[in-house]
């Protein structure tokens, strides 16, 4: 399982926010009307699938430490991720950074987690 | 309410989370008052603006803490649940979010409604994963 999320789902993902960064803010693509909507969902989709399959891994893998690594990774991830977003969200409120893109919670988070997972992993060697 | 069990690890999740949200509530007035009247600029703007989720950060390790002191292995699996699943519910709304504001110029969605659309998937959460164990 951790194959298939690795070698289809993390390509798929990467793909879907390259494509999202190329075609943001109207510099390349121009939707209209339900035309607009559509990618929007579709590419949406993709994340959304992502978390699904993630939690369908959490629920199926035998190995309990694998597990608990995960887990111990995403709770890190939650609260990292959490941390930045508001710290950044109440600059932004008094107008001292640059507002970041809504997209780009996801992908953070993913970076997190695969950060923690790594230091976990090393801990427990 | 009742899906929180009563012992001494809960009780003090809950006097942490009521005195960081009186805080949050606290710290966001004198933030919004510092800046209008006082005209902030340089690195005070900057300890100014992040004061109010500096009790959010400290809500969070009262999370973590939650999670390490409580001693019911099946109440902190279930706790762990609850936080996946609101984790989840809140990527797939900030990433649909997100899509919609680039390609279908839905409205802007401020980053510090992040936190709170993290809690309410928190709070749907707690009913439906019980009902799983009942």
């Amino acid at each position: 399982m951790e194959d298939r999320l690795l070698f289809i789902g993390m390509p798929l993902l990467v793909a879907n926010i390259a494509l999202a960064i190329w075609g943001s803010g109207d510099r390349h693509l121009h939707p209209a009307g339900v035309m607009a909507y559509l990618p929007a969902i579709l590419l949406a989709f993709l994340g959304v699938a992502f978390i699904l399959i993630f939690g369908f891994y959490l629920s199926e893998e035998q190995d309990e430490f694998q597990r608990a690594i995960w887990v111990q990774a995403l709770l890190w991830g939650i609260g990292a991720t959490l941390t930045v977003i508001t710290f950044w969200g109440s600059l932004v409120e008094f107008e001292l950074v640059k507002d970041l893109k809504l997209m780009f919670v996801f992908p953070l988070f993913m970076l997190i987690t695969c950060i923690a997972r790594l230091v976990l992993r090393l801990r427990y060697r | 309410m009742d899906c929180l069990p009563q012992n001494q690890a809960v009780r003090r999740f809950r006097r942490r989370s009521y005195a960081s949200a009186a805080l949050v509530i606290l710290f966001a007035f004198i933030a919004a008052a510092s800046f209008r009247l006082l005209h902030l600029h340089g690195i005070l703007a900057w300890f100014v603006a992040v004061l109010p989720a500096l009790p959010i950060l400290w809500a969070l390790v009262a999370v973590g803490q939650y999670l390490a002191e409580e001693k019911d292995e099946f109440q902190r699996a279930l706790h762990v649940q609850y936080l996946l699943c609101g984790i989840g519910g809140t990527l797939a709304v900030t990433t649909m979010w997100g899509y919609l504001e680039d390609f279908a110029h839905a409205p802007r969605l401020d980053l510090i409604y992040v936190y709170p659309i993290f809690w309410l998937f928190v709070a749907i959460a707690m009913p439906v994963v019980k009902r799983r164990y009942r």
